[in-house]
């Protein structure tokens, strides 16, 4: 077995839901076969056990205690090679299911990056998760089945050669008999897959309920409530244990059906069968044989109906998978070069000076994430950079230039030095972008300094304290245009007069763009635009405007005066 | 940083609240016990038919075959019936005692100390809420019944080997050493290596997550291939925690096989010996290896859920843990004489030997508006929450009405104090479910009023149902700012003598969070409020101000003698307000 993962998942085939799983297990080609191959063994392993008891059972018989031990030798040599060939069919089929999920999750995870900006957009993340969590066990249950599938299949025709080969009449009756007895509880199964769910949707929405109580229990610990809230998740407890006693009102009918049907056909069997054994037509051991078949096939039959539920399940998750993989990015980019500059939108009229450090201040937060987004070639709009048009530069060359950072931009999991560190740069760098962005406080407390370790995406951290290490990241970045928008507009106002202070200096000579409407920024800064209706009414410093305009008054004096 | 505050309860605990749990329902449980024993004996009925059928044959004797045969129908019919009715009893005792456990933990986590509530983040709990709950469920619904009937069926089933030739029972024993000692090789290592592959797998799903919810940052800060090394460092990590696990099973699963196809060759040959010798009959013989046939697959039930009971425990032990949180307060019967809070020579320490607050003393009078500013950092949260009585302070004392807060009964406190943080909450369920938390047989009326105090009431009445939207989780989403508006309603309706809000406005649209502050303050008129804020107009507008740096208050007045003093305050106002001279600010004739 290859070590997983494969280096480069390779391009999946999107064209449909059976050419993706199709694709998947030519990718995995080998193991797959072999898989099969000991699934096959496997089987067959266990199909002859009935047939070698019944020798067995003859020797016995027959007093031949030669045959007795020759046939116990078999028996265990069947035993030892089901043992073997078992546990190898094991190992590949969990070797295919991972190697199926894994790349699902390469090829999921590759795409997103090509969409970037666009997956927001266009997919929930509920879709994308699900895939993570549920759409990869499907389509490795669907590799998985493929073993044991087709070694069923390969079971049961010999099994079928057996019998017919030693009674037409009782072969006839146990083949004819045993699909009968698995389609016989299919009546059963719609009523039982209806409680089913409507037992999971109550469970769901009692794991909503307990969820929702935990998250919002410093609520209900501070203003009261408790009571409520306990009534209401013990009578939906309640209705949960009901709809489970529901399902097992069916389930234990099923679990009856499947003692009373194959107990039928085997009384049926039994009967005919000693009566060829007294009549002589058939020896004692063919006898046990026949019990022991009628009692065999059920596994196999079983899986069969396995198969053919998790290669539907399979083929319904590998649809939702190459939804997402067939959505393109929105943006594209041309082949031109830039020499750079001032970067320029004209439908707004907003000039990033080059150089140096603009403020823009728009009546509402919308137009400034618009502005921000044309700026940094999220949107389509005519944006002129030196005079160069940005839509003709290539994407990737845009986004190594321009960085556009928002509060909508997380932390990641990992090592806090590598998550702020996005490119490769020292700790002196480091340090100086976290006191820029007064965060060095943040680190220090942890224990462990940048060496720390963030988990969930940043989210133990407070608000203020996750936007203070964003900026850091995006100081350490340190692109050629950096567009913030709204960098503090969750911290507290003593370090937002620092934070701009240290921003200044942080960017000076560089082309920098803060959209904000708070005046301790704003004061700070050199030049403000102020925008309203989506485009630039007012120009001056912070002051300036502050005298000149009764509208950007009104917008960051925030309604005082 | 993720510290885990909750504490789990030990083997010894668990154990007793097992036991205790079993013999809660000794008649449910020994019906359903003794329904699956029946149902075994009945199972024992074919191969004994069977073996008739071959004695007789072999033999030569006379023997009816129909009647054989139609007593085996009879037999499986009425091991269908029982299995039917066991099945049912068990399942039903299973769910009764499965509520109850959620049921009993819920009503625990409902009852956490205060300061627990507010330290543990819900991390921790969370994952005891979902998935510890989720696996115990497993171990009680399947687990737990499976083994048990394994066990019942098991033992009637080898009763049935002992009573039809103990001779033919002894080669059985041959397997037992090869069972015993690979499980238990195997359950030794098992649990790591399950919660090792678990946790590996769950970090790849999350890594996924994050790629998907960061994709635009990935692109902006263009780290494609460092989510790609990351996703691919994740499956590495997973397949090695598969590999240990498949290298377990390669092991015992083999094991296994043969423990169970040792009994059926031993017994056919063993008794074929006995057989030939005169020692037994062909009908023993084949009663034997066909009982040694039907014994794999309880044992095969029983091992295969064997490791489930152990992770069932695992969870129960999280479960349980929870009510071993001691109560953090203990309370008096002394009685507030007044609403006079104050402070004093208060300490504070999340860790030991590192003070956040030093020897800070304030006093706030009944019906003054108190701000607090300071960077963040400074203990503001910290002395929020000790005015709110949720922790107690390290040394010194927060009193109301000379009664220190933390020995107040929880009723009573809230009714003089109540704190609403930027963390928002809104619970699945109506709107009015939402408000009406803090004070259940609240009116519509009241409950408007409430809305309408903070500017809440436009935007309630335009949503499809009014009141009666579902809000919440799968309900209509509610935006963090107006969610901050129903937290702050419900604490109109709640009515506390003082409140204490903490960033309580900060995700509102600035401009709308000053009337919405300006029109709260009139409902709230004669009621304390302590309100900790990083826009200045909260202060400005505030009775008195706090400026909290380092751990202590260092500038303390109103706004105007604040601004007068010429300190940090006065300094942050200008650059704030943007008037070169600190004096009397333009806003302040309006206000």
């Amino acid at each position: 077995m290859r070590t997983l993962p494969e280096a480069d998942p390779g391009t999946p085939d999107i064209r449909g839901a059976l050419r993706y799983l199709w694709w998947n297990a030519r990718r995995q080609a080998t193991p797959l076969l072999t898989g099969i191959a000991f699934a096959v063994l496997w089987w067959l392993a266990q199909a002859f056990v009935p047939y070698i008891l019944g020798k067995g059972v003859d020797a016995v018989t027959g007093k031949d205690t030669g045959a007795l031990m020759t046939w116990s030798a078999v028996l265990l040599g069947l035993g030892l090679l089901q043992a073997f060939a078992g546990v190898m069919r094991h190992r590949y089929a969990v070797y295919n299911w991972l190697a199926a999920a894994y790349r699902t999750v390469q090829v999921t995870t590759r795409q997103a990056t090509r969409l970037g900006a666009t997956l927001p957009k266009r997919l929930s993340t509920g879709e994308v998760v699900s895939v993570g969590n549920s759409d990869i066990a499907h389509i490795g249950n669907a590799m998985d089945i493929l073993l044991r599938g087709t070694g069923a299949v390969v079971a049961i025709a010999t099994i079928t050669i057996i019998m017919l080969s030693t009674s037409v009449e009782l072969g006839l009756m146990v083949l004819i008999g045993v699909p009968l007895m698995a389609a016989a509880v299919g009546p059963l199964l719609k009523p039982l897959h209806k409680r089913q769910k409507h037992q999971r949707d109550l469970q769901g929405e009692l794991s909503t309920r307990a969820a929702d109580i935990v998250a919002g229990l410093r609520v209900l610990r501070g203003v009261g409530g408790e009571k409520v809230f306990a009534d209401r998740y013990r009578e939906e407890s309640q209705s949960v244990r009901h709809a489970g006693v529901r399902v097992v009102r069916v389930e234990s009918l099923l679990e009856g059906a499947q003692i009373l049907l194959p107990g039928l056909l085997i009384a049926t069997v039994t009967m005919v069968g000693a009566t060829f054994a007294v009549g002589g037509q058939i020896t004692v051991g063919q006898l046990v044989a026949y019990y022991a078949y009628s009692v065999f096939l059920i596994a196999p039959m079983r899986t069969l109906i396995e198969a053919a539920d998790k290669l539907t399940k399979g083929a319904v998750a590998a649809k939702r998978v190459i939804r997402i993989l067939s959505i393109e990015p929105e943006v594209s980019g041309g082949t031109a070069g830039s020499l750079g500059g001032e970067l320029r939108d004209l439908a707004s009229g907003v000039r990033v000076r080059e150089g140096e450090l603009t403020a823009l201040a728009a009546s509402t937060t919308e137009q400034a994430i618009e502005i921000a987004d044309r700026l940094g070639r999220y949107s389509d709009g005519r944006v002129l950079f030196g005079d160069t048009d940005l839509a003709t530069l290539p994407i990737d060359e845009v986004r190594s230039r321009i960085l556009v950072a928002d509060n909508g931009a997380r932390l990641f999991t990992g090592r806090l030095r590598d998550e702020l560190g996005v490119r490769d740069v020292d700790d002196s760098l480091i340090s100086q972008a976290l006191h820029a962005a007064c965060a060095d406080d943040i680190v220090e407390a942890l224990p462990e300094g940048l060496e720390a370790h963030v988990a969930e995406s940043g989210r133990e951290f407070s608000g203020g304290q996750q936007q203070r290490l964003r900026l850091a990241r995006a100081l350490i970045a340190d692109p050629e245009v950096l567009i913030l928008v709204e960098p503090t507009s969750a911290v507290d106002a003593h370090s937002e007069a620092r934070i701009a202070e240290r921003l200044v200096k942080a960017r000076a000579g560089k082309t920098t763009l803060i959209c904000t409407t708070s005046p301790l920024v704003l004061d700070r800064t050199d030049h403000v635009i102020y925008v309203e209706d989506g485009s630039v009414l007012a120009e001056g410093t912070h002051r300036s405007l502050l005298a000149g305009s009764r509208e950007y008054a009104m917008t960051v004096t925030r309604g005082e005066d | 940083m993720s510290t885990t505050i909750l504490p789990v309860a030990d083997r010894a605990q668990v154990r007793a609240y097992a036991r205790r749990l079993t013999l809660k329902y000794p008649r449910e449980l020994s019906g359903a016990l003794l329904l699956h024993g029946l149902a075994a004996v009945a199972g024992l009925a074919v191969p004994w038919q069977l073996g008739r059928l071959v004695g007789a044959v072999q033999d030569g004797a006379d023997i009816n075959v129909a009647v054989v045969a139609v007593a085996i129908g009879a037999f499986l019919a009425l091991q269908a019936v029982l299995v039917r009715f066991a099945t049912l009893a068990s399942a039903k005792l299973g769910e009764k005692v499965l509520a109850e456990l959620r049921e009993e933990f819920v009503d625990r986590v409902l009852s956490l100390p205060l300061s627990t509530v507010e330290r543990a983040g819900s991390g921790d709990l969370i994952t005891r809420t979902s998935r510890d709950v989720d696996s115990l469920s497993r171990t009680v619904r399947h687990a737990v019944p499976e083994t048990l009937i394994a066990v019942v069926t098991f033992a009637i089933s080898l009763g049935g080997v002992v009573l039809v030739g103990p001779l033919l029972a002894a080669p059985m024993l041959l397997a037992a050493p090869l069972l015993w000692f690979s499980t238990r090789w195997y359950l030794k290592r098992a649990r790591d290596g399950y919660l090792r592959e678990g946790a590996a797998y769950a970090q790849m799903t999350a890594g996924l997550a994050e790629t998907v919810e960061g994709a635009r940052a990935v692109e902006a800060l263009r780290l494609q291939e460092r989510r790609h090394r990351r996703t691919d460092d994740d499956i590495s990590r997973s397949w090695a925690a598969e590999r240990y696990t498949l290298g377990l099973r390669t092991v015992w699963f083999p094991c296994v096989d043969l423990g169970y196809v040792i009994p059926v060759v031993s017994t056919l040959f063993v008794g074929g010996l006995l057989y030939v010798n005169g020692m037994a009959t062909i009908e023993q013989v084949t009663v034997a290896t066909l009982l040694a046939q039907q014994l794999v697959d309880p044992l095969d039930r029983f091992l295969m859920w064997i490791d489930e009971l152990q992770v069932g425990a695992a969870a129960m032990a999280r479960l349980l843990g929870v009510s071993s949180v001691p109560d953090d307060r203990a309370p008096g019967t002394a009685q507030p004489s007044d609403e006079m809070l104050a402070a004093s020579n208060v300490r504070y320490a999340y860790r030991e030997g590192r003070d956040v607050l030093h020897d800070v003393s304030l006093t706030v009078a009944p019906g003054e508006r108190l701000a607090m500013v300071g960077p963040s950092g400074a203990g503001k949260s910290t002395l929020g929450r000790l005015l709110a009585g949720i922790h107690g302070p390290r040394s010194g004392e927060v009193t109301v009405g000379g009664v220190p807060l933390v020995e107040l009964p929880l009723d009573d406190l809230r009714g003089h104090v109540a704190l609403v943080t930027q963390e928002h909450h809104v619970f699945k369920g109506t709107l009015r479910d939402n408000l009406v938390i803090a004070r259940p047989g609240a009116d519509a009326d009241e409950v408007l009023d409430a809305l309408r105090a903070v500017d809440a009431l436009d935007w309630v009445m335009a949503l499809p149902d009014g009141l009666e939207t579902e809000v919440g989780s799968g309900g209509t989403t509610i935006s963090p700012a107006h969610a901050q508006q129903l937290a702050l309603a419900r604490l109109v309706l709640a009515d506390p003598h003082t409140l204490v809000l903490d960033e309580a406005t900060s995700l509102i649209d600035p401009r709308a969070a000053r009337n919405l502050e300006r029109s709260l303050a009139a409902v709230l008129e004669g009621r304390t409020v302590i309100a900790i804020a990083h826009r200045l107009y909260t202060a400005h507008d505030a009775d008195r101000v706090a400026v909290v740096e380092g751990g202590r208050i260092s500038e303390l007045g109103s706004h105007d003698e604040l601004v007068a003093a010429g300190g940090s305050y006065a300094a942050l106002w200008d650059s704030w307000h943007g008037t070169a001279n600190a004096g009397v600010p333009a806003g302040r004739a309006e206000s």
